[in-house]
């Protein structure tokens, strides 16, 4: 019957093929430009209507300036980085002269991060903590979902530790890595530490439960030929059951990458470690006329980032993953 | 017979301390001019400040280079509360920090984190005010006597403020107001100006688990990080509050708010924020420590040089998004020898910002035991103390053997002159008696108890909670 | 000749959380080197309970199988099983599928080169070479069937066991496998256990022809033997008198005196568990 409808209009319209193509490019690429559009017209109407004390909402135009500005910051803060080596370079030289027995050290440029340095704190802490998550809740996961008695043990507790948000434990774990995480010359800084704990608290609990439940409902007649097979424990693994938990891992990975990208912002924020979560906050804290637009160049920044962060999650599930329908949307 | 047996008791303290602080500084001056000062043992350093104008000497000794010139490498990290800088100093986090003068006494005494934080180095006089919001102002505002030209005569009382306060006690609504931490400056000047004029700031009681400190009060006090003060009390949680700059200055800008006093009128030239750092990092990393010392007392005498005429770069430096942040304009209004009170009474207060004249960089034992003084007088100490244990702390804590050997060499290099450190030579720690506080009153630091018994509201010799 | 394989008085009995269910009762089959037998029953009868009690998958509760004389305990490779849904594992090649089974049971007799070869051979056998570095995901359900089956003699096993292994195809497809198979058999002459449900695939591929009770409690029912000549030609025996006798003995079996007879009102507990497909209990 329907078919019959889509002939009949089909053939007394008669729409040429390039008309059809454009309508449907139309929807796929036109709406989305429209959308923004729209968003954008909306956002700086509201904005002129709010008055803060601290001057009137950002709008987009604001945003675009701080963008610049952000940049040029950014720009002028390496300038002045090179200018810190090479005084440096200078003094130590000098020094060599006077005290022959000196081992030159380079130290570091102690200058303020920018926005940009910002943006790469927290990318990098949120991919080391993921990182480190994803390397003890995969196999944790498996062991669960391969054990029934393991899991029967671990269970409990996950269920109880996942609903807690990770920055309740926050506190817990600066006073921790202040006491343990002793060193002299430490390889991280314990603000590092402390974040990159805290996203790893917040993505394993998804990424087990995501890995054990794929263990535990892999397709039984795949079981049944590594039993046939005998494959050995670790074969069995390597080949079966990771292969067929992929999809599952990547779930529980794209889940906990969203989680933990919103949480770092919040515990950086709470916690003044590096990131953008702190730029966020020093200028909410500063309160100058440009805290507001720059705060709201933060905001589009990060939500910008959590999504590319999980466009890329999916380019490389489409890489990694042989179920091609998990991955997607 | 009793009260003589004291005094010899007291007078035996004395001598005793003035000598240990008289070999102390011999012994480091010794060896600071037998020998040049030597490299820093560390030279990677980090240093937490909290966003107000004060932390000005750091932000200027490395914008300026005069940490580089020490052969240190600093990092100046902003921190979100005194409390999480604090602990930044203590769990080493921190190498050093701008703290509030009461905060290395209160470590050192335990009150609080117990640590041992010294300070040989004062970084500012003054600089603070009390503001209270539109409302309040509007309502006190009658009680103040006019000056010929209608503006309100200053210094403004506390007395102004009392029929307000006792008008929202009537109706039962308690009257709040902010102060930046339980041992700031703030917290004391707030206090000693409200009692001045009769309003009873509320005793704290430590022992007993009460470190709210809101005992007894008329006024109850609580603690906002300085940088959130304007927002709290634009959102109706605090009627008015004490707080360092810019932000007087910011709820004089978003018209939110109206500085009433400044804290140069409740007590003339008062010492406000110290550096502080870890007895063991003093120890452990002396060079260093006499380095930064050094470099932070060249900023200081830059920022007060040729009568405030580097302010302006000054107000520029710190209103980087990195320092303080605000709008330079904000910052400038108190930077540059001017305050505005109401909003278009601007009035020319020269010293409300004072980083090196007066001394201000030099730690005075007698600054420390007016904290210990107010400590005591609101209940933070809750037992008697002799005055020999005032001195003792005092000592403990500020140690201007640091700084003298610091100010030596730095005179000896010729990077500065003696005549920048008039009374370096005959100083013993304890500035004459000071007499420039709003009611009056005079305090020696040589007689502490005697001081605590001067006061109308207070806790006085032999008083407990 | 002694027998081969020996199945011997196999019980085959589930708990359930309503009590034990017993599926097999008594199942004795002995089987030849080199047969070609057929499981054929009602869906439900315990067909698939045999063949993974003989594949070593389940332990029989009473009995037990003997291949060449030894004691069947536990699944093994040279009781290589083709499944019903071919059970290809997606994220490999046709190619690497099949490479799976021969290094892990070649390993330590076939050097690289050879093993290549090997799995070359194998899916030539079942004419797949042309689509060897595929993924299942990317051929048609008989090709994956192929694969399944190469994969299954690459094993080189003494028994190959294939549950339904075109049920799951259409016709067209199916009887296309079905000549691959007799191919194929004609050169290896495997002992080997088909189940299915075709009564005109059970004569075609069989020697013997062994016809299961309904359950519960499914036993060996009737056994029948087919001396057909070899090679088979579908279209020939479309006319073939012996043929058609043993389709209709078949028939007799399955729909006269084994008639399944469902009861709406009181759906009995073999009802149920004959359509329960849950991955664990597969009686079916």
């Amino acid at each position: 019957m329907t078919t019959l409808i889509r002939k009949f209009t089909v053939n007394t319209v008669n729409l040429p093929d390039w008309f059809i193509s454009i309508g449907r490019n139309f929807t796929a690429l036109i709406m989305p430009f429209i959308g923004i559009v729209c968003f954008l017209f909306l956002w700086s109407l509201s904005a002129s209507y709010i008055d803060t004390s601290l001057g009137k909402f950002p709008g987009p135009s604001a945003v675009a300036t701080q963008i610049g500005n952000l940049y040029q910051e950014h720009i002028d803060e390496r300038s002045k980085e090179d200018a810190f080596y090479q005084r440096q370079e200078l003094r130590n030289s000098e020094r060599l002269a006077n005290d022959p027995n000196y081992v030159v050290k380079t130290r570091s440029y102690t200058g303020k991060e920018t926005f940009i340095d910002q943006i790469a704190t927290s990318l990098v802490t949120v991919m080391s903590g993921f990182i480190v998550a994803a390397v003890i809740a995969i196999p944790m996961g498996i062991a669960i979902g391969l054990s029934k008695t393991l899991n029967n043990a671990i269970n409990p507790i996950i269920q109880i530790f996942k609903p807690v948000s990770p920055l309740a434990w926050l506190p817990l774990v600066t006073m921790v890595v202040s006491a343990v995480y002793v060193s002299d010359d430490p390889l991280f800084a314990k603000s590092f530490i402390n974040s990159m704990i805290t996203v790893t608290l917040c993505c394993i609990w998804p990424m087990v439960i995501q890995t054990s439940v794929g263990v535990a409902s892999i397709n039984s007649d795949w079981l049944n030929v590594s039993r046939v097979l005998r494959l050995p424990a670790l074969t069995h693994i390597r080949k079966i059951v990771l292969p067929a938990t992929i999809p599952a891992i990547f779930i529980g990975m794209r889940t906990s990458l969203g989680i933990a990208w919103m949480v770092l912002i919040a515990a950086e924020m709470l916690a003044q470690n590096p990131g953008l979560g702190k730029f966020v906050w020093d200028e909410f804290q500063n309160g100058s006329s440009q805290s507001l637009s720059r705060i709201m160049t933060a905001v589009i920044a990060i939500g910008l980032i959590g999504f590319l962060l999980d466009r890329g999650m999916l380019m490389l599930q489409r890489k990694l993953s042989w179920d091609k329908t998990s991955a997607s949307r | 017979m009793k009260h003589s047996v004291k005094k010899i008791k007291q007078q035996v303290c004395q001598a005793v301390f003035a000598a240990t602080v008289a070999l102390s500084t011999i012994s480091v001056s010794m060896s600071a001019s037998a020998e040049k000062l030597g490299y820093p043992e560390k030279e990677e350093l980090k240093f937490g400040f909290i966003k107000l104008t004060d932390m000005a000497p750091i932000a200027v000794a490395y914008e300026k280079g005069f940490f580089e010139d020490e052969g240190l490498y600093v990092t100046i990290e902003a921190q979100a509360n005194w409390k999480v800088l604090l602990d930044g100093v203590i769990d080493g986090r921190l190498d050093g920090a701008h703290m509030l003068a009461g905060q290395p006494i209160a470590a050192n005494i335990g009150y609080g984190t117990k640590a041992e934080i010294i300070t040989p180095f004062s970084m500012d006089l003054n600089g603070n005010a009390i503001t209270v919001s539109n409302k309040i102002w509007q309502e006190m505002k009658g009680n103040i006597p006019k000056q010929a030209d209608g503006r309100p005569v200053h210094p403004i009382k506390a007395d102004a403020l009392k029929p307000v306060v006792d008008k929202y006690l009537d109706q039962g609504k308690p009257f709040n107001m902010g102060m930046v931490f339980p041992v700031s400056t703030h917290n004391y000047e707030l206090r000693y100006w409200l009692a001045a004029g009769g309003i009873h700031p509320g005793f704290y009681a430590p022992e007993k688990g009460d470190t709210s400190g809101q005992i007894d009060a008329d006024v109850l006090l609580s603690v906002t990080p300085p940088p959130q003060m304007p927002a709290t009390m634009e959102a109706g949680t605090i009627y008015g509050y004490c707080v360092g700059e810019p932000w007087n200055q910011q709820a004089v800008f978003k018209g939110i708010g109206v500085p009433v006093v400044t804290d140069y009128e409740i007590w003339k030239d008062n010492p406000e924020k110290v550096f502080g750092i870890t007895k063991d990092f003093a120890e452990k990393y002396p060079n260093t420590t006499i380095r930064l010392t050094r470099a932070l007392i060249r900023a200081a005498k830059w920022l007060d040089e040729e009568n405030n005429a580097n302010r302006g770069e000054a107000v520029k430096i710190l209103s980087q998004s990195n320092y303080v942040g605000a709008d330079a304009e904000v910052i400038g209004n108190s930077m540059t020898g001017t305050f505005e009170y109401e909003k278009g009474d601007k009035r020319a207060v020269p010293d409300f910002n004072v980083f090196f004249r007066y001394n201000a960089t030099y730690p005075y034992y007698s600054d420390a035991i007016w904290y210990l003084t107010q400590m005591r007088r609101w209940g933070q100490i809750s037992d008697d103390k002799p005055d020999s244990w005032y001195k003792d702390v005092a000592a403990k804590v500020y140690r201007p053997d640091i700084y003298k050997s610091a100010a030596e060499s730095l005179i000896a290099e010729k990077l500065m002159s003696a005549s920048d450190f008039p009374t370096l030579a005959t100083d013993n720690g304890f500035r004459s008696p000071q007499t420039h506080f709003i009611d009056g009153i005079v305090y020696d630091g040589n007689k502490p108890n005697d001081y605590i018994n001067k006061f109308a509201i207070g806790l006085k010799a032999g008083d407990k909670i | 000749m002694s027998t081969f394989l020996d199945i011997s008085k196999i019980d085959m009995v589930f708990p359930t959380p309503k009590g034990d269910f017993t599926a097999l009762k008594e199942v004795d089959l002995k089987i030849n080197k080199g047969e070609f037998v057929s499981l054929i029953g009602h869906s439900g009868c315990g067909k698939s309970t045999v063949l993974n009690v003989v594949a070593g998958l389940y332990q029989a509760s009473k009995g037990g199988v003997l291949l060449n004389n030894r004691h069947v305990l536990g699944p093994g490779p040279e009781r290589a099983v083709v499944f019903q849904n071919h059970s290809l594992l997606p994220w490999l090649s046709a190619y690497e599928n099949v490479e799976l089974a021969v290094k892990e049971v070649f390993s330590k007799t076939m050097n690289k080169a050879e093993m290549k070869e090997w799995i070359e051979h194998n899916l030539k056998l079942v004419h797949m070479e042309h689509a060897m570095h595929k993924r299942p995901d990317e051929i048609s359900g008989g090709m994956k069937q192929r694969v399944g089956i190469a994969r299954a003699l690459a094993m080189q096993p003494q028994v190959l066991l294939m549950d339904e292994p075109f049920g799951a195809l259409d016709a067209l497809t199916r009887a296309h496998m079905q000549d691959s198979l007799m191919e194929i058999q004609d050169e290896l002459k495997n002992t080997v256990i088909m189940i299915t449900h075709d009564v005109d695939e059970a004569v075609l591929l069989s020697d013997k022809i062994v016809m299961m009770t309904n359950g519960p409690a499914a036993t060996v029912g009737e056994i029948l033997e087919v001396t057909l000549p070899r090679p088979r030609d579908r279209i020939a025996l479309a006319n073939n008198t012996e043929y058609n006798r043993l389709r209709s003995a078949v028939l007799t079996f399955l729909y006269e005196k084994q008639r399944k007879v469902e009861v709406i009102s009181n759906k009995s507990a073999t009802a149920t568990k004959g359509e329960n497909k849950t991955p664990k209990i597969e009686v079916a």
